[in-house]
């Protein structure tokens, strides 16, 4: 990040900086969580979420929302819905007894944690909201990040809707997840039709090379690689655009092994006698 | 290695209801393969035979396409966290070379007692494999089925061997398993040797995996097909090399199993461990009666009993069809088992949600 662009960041939202500041210098005497958004309009479960963790960790919030393509985003409408979840944020923490402060900034959300990371004091750990790559802030923030999930309602929009469950019972992350599924099942569908089509459109050529032995053992061996990427990842797809999946408890189970596995491997504290000088 | 074959070999012309049973027989194939880890091409050889398929050219073109079909459900498993990819490779790379043994074998007996003799040795093989490995897995189904499902621990045998340090010692994380290489060798060698003359190594590889080794029968399944890859990967070069693999027949093929083993893979994810066993079982034993009915055939043809034309070809066709019944009971038990944990899970997450 050049200087020249963290000028041009801190000109879209002047005041940004200054108010992480100011949050900071207040929670001096609290250590603080960092919680961070791209969305103006929060879930109340996240909130809810957010406010039971500094509760029980007693830790001062900073939310700080980003508008990250103020290009895009009506910054007056941005602002507005963000003050509204702000409020209910506010008053969900007041009720608690917890040190509040919300910050807006805009631009690249790697700048913007950064950033943040060096002007807010004590800062325990950074929670970020869904939408936002885990990797990308952990890879500029010095401190622990952790992620938020949630498909609860929207708090300050009563018009917005929607992540909540569908008619269906999905919750529109599913859904999502389901469209994806079928734009890539149309693809890889069309992909494989498109290489079946080339290889039985002409038998006699393809059977008078795919047969003659020798180094051209490698055509079969690389049609049928080919064939299983495009075909396998159609196949996957087709699946699970039906709904057909992995069962979810198995990979509960098996997350539940995993972090097993990482306290069994835990390195044992050394206990072996030393000899000490008299 | 010999030259590259010239002369041009006879390949089948291709018509719908030829296409039709390839992928369909593809698609039942591949679904067994994705659950048990091996197991379901053995109905394709002889299924391509009787289109009319020469008997080299069947046998390459399904190797063509089972290594394929293993590496799409390998990774499928992997995702579910299921195979043990270090595992896989060192069976695999022991495998091949008792795949290379058993050619050998089988040349070696082709030579001596001619075409008969290798097919009475490959049924006995068969047979005598099927029951003994399939009994005991069979048993050891039930008799967990009959305890609640609970696996317990890793089986006396594997306990046993897994305490002997004996150098060099592997540590598989996803099996959750340190043992001494020399007892992996003897199960990769036997599952090569296997490969190479029933055409279905995975038949000794996954009960080996869970009785000597010590792996979970999900994970040895789904490593099991990692071992499939590379030997099939290595005799489908050997086979192409010679020019014999029909490159529609194994499209054909694919084109239905990867739709299998996708569904076979997710069928992993829904079962209790011993599921497995028990689907693995019940083929295992239909098919060695299937290969049971073949006897007389190869036994008339080398003069020792005299069972007759009509008797003898009668037979060989019940065996294939008592073949294709193994395959479908597999394909149907998999099928129900699925969707029945499917919809026992859909209606406990809707109650929760409800709560």
């Amino acid at each position: 990040m050049t200087r020249q662009r963290q000028k041009e960041v801190q000109a879209q939202e002047p005041g940004a900086v200054e108010k992480a500041r100011e949050a900071s210098a207040m929670a001096v005497s609290r250590p603080v969580i960092i919680f961070l958004t791209r969305t103006p309009s929060l879930a109340e479960s996240v909130i809810e979420y957010v406010v039971a963790i500094a509760d029980r960790l007693g830790l001062k919030i900073v939310a700080v929302f980003v508008n990250t393509m103020p290009q895009l985003h009506q910054r007056s409408s941005f602002k507005r819905r963000m003050e509204r979840s702000a409020a209910i944020f506010s008053e969900k923490a007041r009720t608690r007894g917890l040190d509040f402060s919300a910050v807006r900034d805009s631009g690249r959300l790697a700048v913007v944690v950064k950033r943040l990371c060096h002007t807010v004091k004590r800062v325990e750990f950074v929670l970020i909201d869904h939408g936002i790559s885990r990797e990308l802030v952990a890879s500029v923030a010095p401190v622990p990040v952790f992620s938020v999930l949630s498909t609860g309602p929207v708090a300050g929009e009563a018009g917005m809707s929607d992540r909540l469950p569908t008619l269906t019972g999905e919750t529109p992350m599913v859904t999502q997840q389901r469209k994806r599924h079928v734009v890539k099942t149309i693809t890889f569908g069309a992909a494989t039709a498109g290489l079946y089509g080339a290889m039985f459109a002409f038998p006699d050529t393809v059977m008078h090379y795919w047969t003659k032995g020798g180094f051209y053992a490698l055509l079969p061996v690389a049609t049928v690689f080919a064939f299983s990427y495009v075909h396998g990842t159609f196949t996957s797809n087709f699946w699970s655009a039906l709904g057909i999946e992995g069962s979810k408890a198995a990979a509960k189970k098996q997350a539940e092994k995993r972090s097993g596995m990482v306290e069994t491997t835990r390195k044992r504290p050394d206990t072996r006698p030393r000899l000490r000088a008299e | 290695m010999h030259a590259p074959v010239t002369e041009a070999l006879q390949f089948i012309d291709l018509n719908l209801s030829y296409i039709l049973f390839l992928i369909a027989v593809g698609f039942i194939g591949g679904l067994v393969s994705g659950f048990i880890g091996s197991g379901g091409a053995f109905v394709l050889t002889p299924g391509m035979m009787s289109l009319g398929v020469p008997g080299n050219v069947a046998v390459a073109s399904n190797m063509c396409h089972k290594f394929p079909k293993a590496l799409v459900g390998a990774i499928k498993r992997h995702r579910y966290g299921q195979v043990d990819i270090k595992l896989g490779l060192i069976m695999g790379a022991f495998a091949e070379i008792g795949v290379q043994v058993g050619i050998q074998v089988q040349t070696a007996i082709l030579s001596r007692w001619g075409q008969a003799g290798s097919n009475l040795y490959v049924s006995l093989a068969f047979v005598s494999v099927l029951i003994v490995v399939g009994s005991f897995v069979m048993r050891d189904a039930m008799k967990i089925k009959k305890s609640g499902g609970d696996v317990g621990s890793a089986p006396t045998l594997a306990k046993r061997l897994q305490k002997i340090e004996l150098w060099p010692m592997l540590t598989f994380k996803t099996a959750g398993v340190r043992i001494s290489m020399w007892f992996i060798v003897p199960v990769a060698f036997a599952t090569g040797m296997l490969a190479a003359t029933i055409a279905v190594g995975g038949f000794i590889g996954v009960p080996g995996l869970m009785y000597i080794v010590g792996v979970t029968s999900i994970v040895a399944s789904a490593t099991e097909l990692v071992v499939a890859f590379v030997m099939g990967l290595g005799g489908t070069l050997i086979w192409a090399y010679y020019g014999m693999v029909d490159i529609r027949l194994t499209l054909l093929i694919l084109g239905g199993s990867l739709f299998g083993v996708q569904l076979g893979a997710i069928g992993t994810t829904y079962v209790k461990d011993y599921m497995i066993k028990l689907v693995m079982a019940t083929i295992m034993l239909i098919v060695a009666v299937s290969r049971f009915l073949a006897l007389p055939q190869y036994l008339d043809q080398l003069q020792v009993t005299s069972f007759g034309d009509g008797v003898s070809t009668m037979l060989t066709q019940l065996s294939f069809y008592v073949m294709c019944f193994a395959l479908l009971l597999g394909a149907g038990i998999i099928l129900f088992s699925l969707f029945r944990a499917r919809s026992a899970e859909m209606a406990a997450e809707q109650a929760s949600m409800q709560a």
